[in-house]
This record gives C-alpha cells, sequence and structure tokens, in this order.
C-alpha cells in the first residue's frame, strides 16, 4: 500500500512496481482531468506538480512520489489560469489544456510577471497540435484577468 | 531502507530506497538497475530495452546541488540551468537540453548515461549497437547520426551537458574512483557494445567542474527548443588554451583538438550537412569564448 | 416543405452527384457586419470544463466492467501470415478473448503496411492486454515492400487509375511563351498526432451497439458501423461529447472501433481499444508524400499561358485520390492547362484526409512556381497574381470571391518587405514571401438542428454534430442566440450522441459550420415564430409587429415584456423549433479564398530557418465568432509550420518500417516555433450561400503558409527550396545550390524564348 498526498488530500493506493503515477491517477483514482497523449515523456499532457515542480507523471513510477505533494488539474481548478485560458481562447481542442495550466501555474508561482521569453521557456514541453500556442502566451501574460 | 514488491503481471518487480551512495552501489548488479530521474530509464524499461528485476531509486541516496565546483550527480538539469556557481556552457546546455519538465526530473548523473535517440536502436532493430552484426542507420536513414567514429555504429550521443562537462574538463568521482569525463565513454566494439565504462555496480556521485575564463554551448537543432541536438558545440577557454567538444556527432560525447580537427569527420551520405553546422558553430564558439 | 433535388454534394474537394431531400432557405440573411451576438467574439462555451480537466473525452470514459484491447499490428510492411497461435495468449493473466485474421474485418493474414492489424486481445486491464500479446505467435513469411511511389507508377501499380485534365492546348501555348519555367517539387509525409489517440469503446445491449469514438463524424461512423456488422443503423449509438483533435484522420470508423465491437460481442463486455502514440503514427493515417513536376508558361508581360503539372501521390497501401492538382487548375486564370494525378500504391500505411488534403501539397508546389516566374520575368510576385486573377473557373461563376480584396488588405504587409531585408544582419539573412490559397468550405445539407425553449426562457440547441475543437458549438450557440434575442448564456448546446439529436454534418472540408449554422439558424427562426405567436395572443398583438430582443419580446408600438413571463404560461411545456440546412446554390463553386505573407530569417552558416511573422489575410464568408476564428487562423498557420520546418515521417529504406513513431523523433511545432500572427478575415456573407452567409475556415489558413515561408527564403537567399520539410539539410543544399548557380545567366530547368 502506498500513501500518496493529491492535491492536498491522502490517498492509499495499490499498484505494482512499474506503474506509473498517471496510470495511478487516471485508474486507480479516476483523476481523469490529467490526460495521456504520448505516454513517454515528450508532449506534456500529463504534466503534473511533484511539490510545485512540473513533471511528466506519465514516466514517474508512482513508488518515486513518496513524500512529495501532486497537484493535477484537479487541484488548479480555481486558479486564475483556468479563467485567462478560457478568455483568451487558449485552447482548442482541450486535450493538451489541463497539463498546459500545470505547467504554467508553476511559472506563475515562481515568476508573476513572466515576459514572452521566459513563457517560451517554460512551456515548450507542453504541445498542442491545434496551435493555440499565441493565445496561451497571452492567457499566461494576463492571467490575473 | 524501504522496500516495495507486489506483483506485476507475470514478473516481480522491485523497489528499495538506499540512503547511501555506496548502499546503492551494493544493490546494483543481478538484475537491478539504477533509477535517478527515470526519464530514460522509464521508457526503456517499458520498452524492454532495459531489463530489470529491480530498481534502485537514487534521489536519497545521490549527493543534490552545487558547492564550490562540485556537482552533486543527483543534482537536476533545471538546478544547474539556475545555478550562478557553474560555467556558462554548462548552465547553457542545460537550458537547451529536452524540456523544463525533464530537465525538472532528470539528474546530470542520469543525463551522462542517457541512451542514444537512433530511431533503429529504439524500435529494437537488431543492430550493433543492440549486439546484431550491422548499423542499420549507415544503409538506412541516418540523417541525424554520427559523423565522427561513425563506423561500425552510426548512433550519435546525445547529451547536451555532457559536451559542455568534457569542454570543461570535468572530473567524476563515482563509487569506485575519479576519473575525467573523457574516460567514462567508449566506443562500442566486436566483443563490447556498450558506450560507457561505468560498472553494472559502479555510480556517479560527483562531477569537479572547473572554472573557466570563459565558455558557452551553442546548439542546432531541429526546433528552436525541445529537441536533441543534431550539433551541439562547447567551448571552454582556460588559461592553457580552449577545449572543444562536440554533441550529436558521435557515439560518444565528441572532443575536438582543434578546430581543423572537424575535417577528420566522416560523414555519411545522408549527414554531410552536419559538417557545415559543425564548422560554423565552431567557429562561433571560439569567437565567443575569445 | 422538403423538396427532392439531385444535386452535387462536395466533401474535402471531392464532388459526387446525389439525390438529397432539402428543406427550403427561408430566412433572409443578416445584414452584414457585427449583430447582438454572431460577429462578437465569444469565449468557447466548452472552455470552462475543458480547461478544468472535467471535459469526458473517450479516453476518459470508464464502464462498468470495462476491458481493454491491444492490437497485433504487423511489424513489416508486406507479409503474409501463414499461421497465428492465439493460444498461449488466451491463457495468459487476464485476457478475456483473443481474435485473430477473420474474425474481425479489420484483421488480416496479408499485411500491406507496417501496422496493419491481425490480432487483438481483451483483457481486464490494459497491461495484460498488452502483455498477452507478445505470447501470440505468428509465422509471418516476409514479402518483398515496394517503397518507391515514382516506381509503382512506372510498374501501374496504383490506388486509382490516373486522372487527367486538360483545357485548351498546353503544347501551344508554351511553345509560344516568352518565358517557360519548370521544377520540381516535393512533399513529405505528415502525421496527424491529434493529441487524443484513435480509439473506442463499445458497449452491447442486446441487439444494440454503443460506440463512444473520438472521431469528426458521428452520422458516419454510425453508417460504417451499421453496414459492416449488418445492423440496422439505428441499433448503432454513436457518442462523442468531447473530442481531442483530429484533423481530418477521425472521419471514419478506424479498425479500433471494429475490433472493441467484435471483443465486446464475444465477453459480453464494454471494450476500449485505444492507440498508443506509435499505433497512431503508423495505423491511423498520414498526409501523403507528393511529387509534383510542374512547368508554366507566361507571356513578358506576365500573363500565365499554361500551367501543366504531372502529380505523384504515393498514397500508401490503400486510400483516395487528394487533389494535389486541384489548386493548378482553379487558382489562376489560364486557358491552358493539363494535369496528370497518379496516386502509387505502395507498402506505405493508407494516406487519410489532413487539413485541406491535396490543396497544401499542390499549392506549395504551384505557388513556388509562380514566385519563380515572377523572377524570371522581373514581376512583382503579388502583381503577378493579380494579372492572373481567376474571375470563374470551368465557366461555373463563384457564389463569392474576395480575393482581390484579399490582396489589398495584404499590401501593408507585403509592403514591409524591403525594412524586413535591411534588418538582414551578419549571417541571418531576412526575406519575405507570399502565396495564395484556394478551397473549399461551402459545407452543404442534409444538417438538422431542434431548439427547445422552456418556461424558464432558456434556449438549448439539440443536435447530434461533434465539436472537434474547432469551436463550432460555440459557434451554433451564437447563432441560435442571436435569432433568439437572447445573450449567450440563455443558450445551451447538447451534441454528441446520436440517440439525443438529429443528423449533423460530418466536420471534415471545412463544412461544420456552413452546413450546421443556417439548420441552427433555421430551427431557432422556428421556435422564435412559435414564441411570438403565443406573445401575440397573450398581448392581443399582431405577429407582425413583434420580434425578440436581447431576452424580451419586443413590440413595433413600443411596448416590451420579458421573454419568461410568455414561455413562463408554458409550464410544462416546450417550443420545439426544427430547422434543416437548404441546398447550395445551383450552377456555382463555392470556394474559400485568401493570401498569407510570410517573413523569415535564414542563418546561411547554419540552415537554420525562424519564420518571424505571418499575415494572413482569407475570404471566408461571414465570421460568426472572430475569437475563435482567429485561433483557426492561428492554429493551421502553425501546424503548416511544422509541415513546412520540422516535421517529417521518415521510413527505413530497406523495410520501410516508420522510424518516426514517437514524438521526440516526429517533431511537432512547439510554443517556441510560433511566429507573431496577423488574422484578418474580411468577414463578407457570401450572398449566395444559405441564410448564413458563411464558409468555413478549418482548413484555409493551413493551405498557402508553406509556399509562402518557401517564397519568402527565396527573397532572402535567393536559394530555391523546392522540397519539404526545408530540414537545415534541404536549407543547406538549397543555398549551396543558388551560390553555384551564380554568374550562370540561366536557373536550372528554365529557358527563356
Amino acid at each position: 500500500m502506498l500513501e500518496l498526498k493529491i492535491n492536498g488530500g491522502s490517498y492509499e493506493v495499490e499498484a505494482p512496481v512499474g506503474r506509473t503515477l498517471v496510470e495511478t491517477l487516471r485508474d486507480g483514482l479516476g483523476l481523469t482531468g490529467t490526460k495521456v497523449a504520448c505516454g513517454e515523456g515528450h508532449c506534456g499532457a500529463c504534466t503534473v506538480l511533484l511539490d510545485g515542480v512540473p513533471v511528466y507523471s506519465c514516466i514517474t513510477l508512482v513508488h518515486t512520489v513518496g513524500e512529495r505533494e501532486v497537484t493535477t488539474i484537479e487541484g488548479l481548478r480555481e486558479h486564475p489560469l483556468v479563467d485567462s485560458f478560457v478568455r483568451a481562447d487558449a485552447l482548442q481542442c482541450g486535450f493538451c489544456t489541463p497539463g498546459q495550466i500545470v505547467t504554467a501555474s508553476a511559472l506563475v508561482e515562481a515568476s508573476p510577471e513572466p515576459s514572452r521569453e521566459e513563457i517560451r521557456h517554460a512551456m515548450v514541453g507542453n504541445l498542442c497540435r491545434c496551435g493555440a500556442y499565441p493565445k496561451i502566451e497571452e492567457a499566461i501574460l494576463a492571467w490575473r484577468g | 531502507m524501504t522496500h516495495t514488491s507486489v506483483r506485476a503481471g507475470r514478473r516481480r518487480l522491485e523497489l528499495v530506497r538506499p540512503e547511501s551512495a555506496e548502499a546503492a552501489a551494493a544493490a546494483l548488479g543481478n538484475g537491478a538497475v539504477a533509477l535517478a530521474g527515470g526519464t530514460d530509464l522509464v521508457p526503456l524499461l517499458r520498452d524492454g530495452i532495459v531489463r530489470a528485476e529491480r530498481l534502485v531509486e537514487l534521489r536519497e541516496a545521490i549527493p543534490r546541488g552545487v558547492h564550490d565546483g562540485r556537482v552533486g550527480a543527483g543534482t537536476t538539469l533545471a538546478e544547474l540551468e539556475a545555478s550562478p556557481e557553474i560555467p556558462q556552457a554548462l548552465r547553457e546546455a542545460c537550458a537547451a537540453a529536452a524540456s523544463p519538465q525533464l530537465r525538472s526530473m532528470g539528474t546530470i548523473g542520469g543525463n551522462l548515461l542517457q541512451a542514444t535517440r537512433c530511431w533503429y536502436w529504439r524500435l529494437k532493430f537488431p543492430c550493433y549497437l543492440h549486439g546484431g552484426d550491422r548499423c542499420h542507420a549507415r544503409e538506412g536513414q541516418h540523417r541525424e547520426h554520427a559523423i565522427f567514429a561513425n563506423a561500425p555504429c552510426a548512433s550519435a550521443h546525445p547529451s547536451d551537458p555532457a559536451a559542455a562537462l568534457l569542454a570543461l574538463g570535468a572530473t567524476l568521482r563515482t563509487t569506485r574512483r575519479e576519473l575525467p569525463i573523457g574516460e567514462l565513454y567508449r566506443l562500442p566494439t566486436d566483443d563490447n557494445r556498450r558506450l560507457t565504462t561505468l560498472e553494472p555496480d559502479e555510480l556517479i556521485v560527483e562531477l569537479d567542474v572547473p572554472a573557466p575564463k570563459a565558455s558557452t554551448y551553442l546548439k542546432a537543432m531541429d526546433r528552436q527548443k525541445w529537441a536533441f541536438p543534431l550539433v551541439g558545440v562547447a567551448a571552454a577557454r582556460f588559461p592553457d588554451g580552449t577545449r572543444l567538444a562536440l554533441a550529436g556527432v558521435a557515439p560518444i560525447p565528441w572532443a575536438l583538438d582543434s578546430s581543423e580537427a572537424i575535417d577528420r569527420a566522416t560523414p555519411l551520405p545522408g549527414n554531410a550537412y552536419k559538417l557545415e553546422i559543425a564548422r560554423a558553430l565552431v567557429r562561433r564558439a571560439l569567437e565567443a569564448v575569445a | 416543405m422538403a423538396r427532392l433535388i439531385r444535386t452535387e454534394k462536395e466533401v474535402e474537394g471531392r464532388y459526387e452527384e446525389v439525390w438529397l431531400v432539402v428543406d427550403e432557405d427561408a430566412l433572409d440573411q443578416w445584414p452584414a457586419g457585427p449583430r447582438e451576438v454572431v460577429g462578437r467574439p465569444a469565449t468557447r462555451v466548452t472552455g470552462p470544463l475543458r480547461a478544468r480537466g472535467e471535459a469526458r473525452y473517450t479516453a476518459d470514459l470508464r464502464l462498468p466492467g470495462m476491458l481493454h484491447a491491444t492490437v497485433l499490428r504487423s511489424p513489416h510492411a508486406h507479409a503474409r501470415v501463414n499461421r497465428v497461435d492465439l493460444s498461449r495468449a488466451l491463457a495468459a493473466p487476464g485476457v478475456r478473448a483473443a481474435i485473430g485474421p477473420g474474425e474481425a474485418h479489420v484483421l488480416v493474414d496479408e499485411v500491406g503496411f507496417q501496422g496493419e492489424a491481425v490480432v487483438a486481445v481483451a483483457a481486464d486491464s490494459y497491461a495484460e492486454a498488452r502483455a498477452a500479446l507478445e505470447l501470440v505467435d505468428v509465422d509471418w513469411e516476409l514479402l518483398d515492400p515496394l517503397l518507391d511511389p515514382d516506381d509503382a507508377v512506372r510498374r501501374g501499380q496504383v490506388v486509382t487509375e490516373p486522372s487527367r485534365y486538360e483545357r485548351g492546348d498546353v503544347d501551344a501555348a508554351l511553345a509560344q511563351a516568352d518565358v517557360v519555367v519548370e521544377a520540381e517539387y516535393r512533399t513529405q509525409t505528415v502525421l496527424h498526432n491529434s493529441l487524443e489517440t484513435h480509439q473506442a469503446v463499445c458497449e452491447w445491449r442486446g441487439d444494440s451497439l454503443d460506440v463512444h469514438i473520438s472521431t469528426q463524424f458521428i452520422w458516419g461512423i454510425r453508417d460504417e458501423v451499421a453496414s459492416k456488422l449488418g445492423l440496422p443503423p439505428d441499433q448503432v449509438r454513436v457518442v462523442c461529447e468531447f473530442m481531442g483533435g483530429g484533423f481530418g484522420a477521425k472521419n471514419g470508423a478506424g479498425d479500433y472501433t471494429f475490433i472493441a465491437a467484435e471483443l465486446a460481442r464475444r465477453t459480453g463486455r464494454p471494450v476500449r481499444c485505444m492507440l498508443t502514440r506509435r499505433e497512431e503514427n503508423v495505423a491511423s493515417g498520414n498526409r501523403n508524400a507528393t511529387i509534383q513536376r510542374l512547368t508554366a508558361g507566361a507571356r513578358s508581360d506576365g500573363t500565365l499561358v499554361a500551367l501543366a503539372g504531372e502529380f505523384v501521390n504515393a498514397t500508401g497501401w490503400s486510400g483516395w485520390p487528394a487533389p494535389t492538382d486541384g489548386p493548378m487548375k482553379t487558382l489562376y486564370d489560364c486557358e491552358n492547362v493539363r494535369t496528370v494525378l497518379s496516386c502509387a500504391k505502395i507498402n506505405t500505411p493508407p494516406m487519410q484526409a489532413f487539413r485541406a488534403p491535396g490543396y497544401v501539397e499542390g499549392t506549395f508546389g504551384l505557388e513556388c512556381l509562380l514566385d519563380e516566374v515572377a523572377a524570371k520575368l522581373d514581376i512583382d510576385p503579388l502583381e503577378l497574381r493579380r494579372l492572373n486573377y481567376a474571375h470563374e473557373a470551368d465557366e461555373r461563376p463563384f457564389s463569392s470571391k474576395n480575393l482581390m480584396e484579399c490582396y489589398r488588405r495584404a499590401e501593408p504587409h507585403w509592403r514591409r518587405r524591403d525594412e524586413v531585408r535591411a534588418r538582414s544582419e551578419g549571417p541571418w539573412k531576412r526575406g519575405v514571401g507570399l502565396a495564395s490559397q484556394v478551397w473549399y468550405g461551402g459545407g452543404g445539407p442534409p444538417s438538422y438542428a431542434w431548439v427547445r425553449v422552456g418556461s424558464d426562457g432558456r434556449a438549448t440547441v439539440v443536435t447530434a454534430m461533434q465539436d472537434i475543437g474547432t469551436g463550432t458549438a460555440t459557434a451554433m450557440t451564437q447563432i441560435a442566440a442571436e435569432e433568439l434575442g437572447l445573450p449567450i448564456d440563455r443558450v445551451g448546446l447538447v451534441l454528441g450522441d446520436s440517440a439525443r439529436g438529429p443528423y449533423a454534418s460530418i466536420s471534415a472540408g471545412s463544412s461544420t459550420t456552413p452546413s450546421m449554422g443556417p439548420a441552427v439558424r433555421s430551427a431557432a427562426a422556428d421556435a422564435a415564430r412559435q414564441i411570438v405567436g403565443i406573445a401575440a395572443q397573450r398581448y392581443d398583438k399582431e405577429e407582425r409587429i413583434l420580434s425578440l430582443e436581447g431576452g424580451r419580446i419586443v413590440s413595433a408600438d413600443g411596448g416590451s415584456w420579458p421573454l419568461e413571463e410568455v414561455v413562463g404560461l408554458l409550464e410544462d411545456a416546450q417550443i420545439l423549433g426544427k430547422g434543416a440546412r437548404g441546398p447550395n446554390p445551383a450552377g456555382m463553386q463555392v470556394l474559400t479564398f485568401g493570401v498569407q505573407v510570410a517573413e523569415v530569417a535564414v542563418d546561411v552558416e547554419t540552415g537554420e530557418v525562424r519564420v518571424e511573422r505571418v499575415a494572413a489575410i482569407h475570404d471566408v464568408g461571414r465570421v460568426v465568432n472572430p475569437l475563435g476564428a482567429s485561433s483557426q487562423v492561428e492554429g493551421g498557420i502553425i501546424q503548416g509550420i511544422g509541415h513546412t520546418l520540422s516535421e517529417e515521417r521518415l521510413l527505413d529504406p530497406e523495410t520501410g518500417i516508420v522510424l518516426t513513431q514517437t514524438l521526440d523523433a516526429y517533431r511537432l511545432p512547439t510554443i517556441a516555433d510560433t511566429p507573431e500572427i496577423v488574422a484578418e478575415l474580411l468577414d463578407i456573407p457570401d450572398e449566395h450561400l444559405t441564410n448564413l452567409g458563411s464558409k468555413g475556415l478549418g482548413e484555409p489558413p493551413i493551405v498557402p503558409t508553406a509556399a509562402a515561408i518557401a517564397n519568402a527564403i527565396r527573397d532572402a537567399t535567393g536559394a530555391d527550396v523546392r522540397s519539404l520539410p526545408i530540414t537545415r539539410e534541404e536549407m543547406l543544399r538549397a543555398l549551396r545550390d543558388a551560390h553555384e548557380r551564380e554568374g550562370r545567366p540561366e536557373k536550372v530547368g528554365a529557358r527563356t524564348a
């Protein structure tokens, strides 16, 4: 039995060694806001925070999470970025969007007024096939409304 | 030390969390594999390219952080990218490597040991590097492959920081020895296809990174960011001269003893363009550190 | 009143003659310009659900007892399956069923491409299903793969017979031309890579089948599944509420749906079959590579006298002829045009539609060729395009065409080129290029919508369409709100379920808004008429002086009442409006047009190309939602940049194995590759097209991007890039060619008469 701290709550999960964090979140706990699009650490759809740091949950083994606090999109639903993404139309199909918002939340936490260059540097690991990038940049610039 | 052991499908995979480098090294071998950031290992395990019965998690075992030019092998690339204490070439190489999430997960020790991106190797073609008798890339698609030392294997080493550390003349301390970073790597031979000299039960613990007068890392890739290097060039100027090292051009990080050494490249029909890029970036890097 | 007509139907540039039952389109178009809701920016109605991670995609569905299927796909490009032994797989932990060749029609015993499905397994967990695949024993007999498209065409191995087109006399015209330019262009195979992979969850309920699927065409899936499984269509229910991207690859049911349906039938359990990213990149379609051997002849005044093209599509093991020859036939007023389009049948994964299939590829060739003509004649490229402006093609008038206005609006962007070139510095050379766009996008019948208004004064649009991320759900909500005189937040939309609404259009071919929008408006107008009728009785007014505005019933003689006051009388009764898409204008071509101006910087020492700015001006009729429309334009251009610079499916030349199955090797553009994008839409309603005057916008923005960038590169460096993608290798090669050409008076492949 593993104990995981997720979005301020505590969960006990059973998982074989080798299971990834995202499998546990989605299949074990029903937290399906975190998406899987490549499953091998190339696209960013599965991004979650570990102690505030964005990581790819599809290549994070759940047994290595330990004491670290996991934050998923479900824990960021009231974050101002959600509104700013909608306002700026920074999503199209929306499949990458939870991951984008999770990554962006860490950026604005560390740098509340990020420059365009900082945004591009921090967000480059989150692919958006619809190409919402210009508006993602705008949404992050205007995240506080 | 914590053990977790659950039946997974047909075989048991275990995970141990040693609390010292020595204990971690002692736990290695016999089907036990070291797990640091996992950014390369986890996909390789899933693909069956690396097989393991036990994972030895290094997070508690290996030093992390930068102190007086000594870098803990468990330090993440993200931490190095932001560290004012390390030379510019290493900072730039870390900032240019992979994506932010991968930099936050991946450690410098793991980065030095990452496997090639050669698509034949990753797709498990029975190639030379996998123990087969030929390199599929040499006659096949090799535009991203090696232009130096590319026979019998044309795979390219993908690490940006490794090239920077090679130019900087870094020394590694492992659980067994100290060695210049150049001695970490070896070219594959018929009787040994491995690309490093690290023993299966040996771990990189710390890196000693000398401070140059000036250094830089320049990188050519297929996107503006978040791609492996087609060509990466590190230059570091020391009182006794300037050292150059390249990423993405040979099966291992490649030191150039002079800018003319580029002329000794042996490009394949589909990757001669890398030579042009390397020439330009070497010139620019030398100018930048002059 | 419904009417039976014989008409042409167009999807993705393919026309077919069909019988159609159509309803009259009795409403007059709204005047041009922004209305209360339509024509004004609206945020996506599904935005909060998607952004909060609450939207349930097919990938997120977890039905009780659901099993997971995995598919053994051929690791060989061409092979025969001599024997399959499933016994070890069937005995593996968690496995509930396994099927082999012939047990579902998509499982085959002779494979023509890597990725073709052979065996499928269903197990309690995905991991178990995946592990079981390794226990399937297959005896393969390897066959030689045919991979070279030119070779295939030479041998007559084609997917369809070559299609030939000729108007005028090309040879005679070329003989008299002042200048003739010949060039060969190549485009690469591109992979869709929608982030939600292809997948379906199938569940039988007695004799009826529920199909939850990530699709662009709910009703097409219903018909395809019913037909293949021998079911009455109404026994197949298709559901797709949220969809994670398609770009053309999700128009059909795919093998995964039939695999899930068969495994669900055998196990009596719901079954999910979901492609991995790697399967996606071998087995879900692609934009086929092309070879284009083109010739243009022009008079010294710039008049195009002849265009000729031999086009080879590397279609793959199966597929249809994407109209690579289309732009050459339709874009310019040229009397003599000859094209031949061949579709090579080779041992590579089959093509699927990909955002303006054929036209993206053909526009790259044609619009680069035009610039080579302009360079030879020393004519301004924009002027050359104006000189050869097509007012009609094939004697069929355009329902509307405002490309000349697009060119006019492109001028300020085009005029920046002196200043852009002057910013060249050291190895970085800068330049500007442009390219025109023509594509379909008129949509058509049939499409239906219902509008329900309850006593709370809220309206709900009900239609079984899908929103694949383009924002059509928002546009439909706006249209209904406009017609009902309601603020947008009082209109809801139910979509995504064939059991919960009427037939709706495919979301492909830039057709959703032009097909669905008029139906939604017509349904809303029907509901509005009924509300007005009730209000007239309630307030004792004549119907003709009553209208719905701002959530109120407004009387021309001065009175006004909140809508809730009238519909509040309904109690449990409801107003039900019904609407249908009317016919397209007879005898007219409904096309979209545009022009893009790209600014690039090229590092001539390292071959790096940066796209710095793209201005896009498109004519797509009335714009319903300017905010969503600008997102479509940006997204199309960014996909176009990937197509131009970094994306390429690579094959091992010996085995035909796809080498770029993963997203580290197959390089989609990132946020760091995004230029400044200026999107301008003319917003001129097409007066002949429906009660809305809107055309589609999904595809036009990707059409001219590659050519505009390539032309900008020529402007910056003098190098002719004729092959996509413009990798560093290709850029350096083109620069070397240009360098070697210096001093020679004639361009390679060109002659002056």
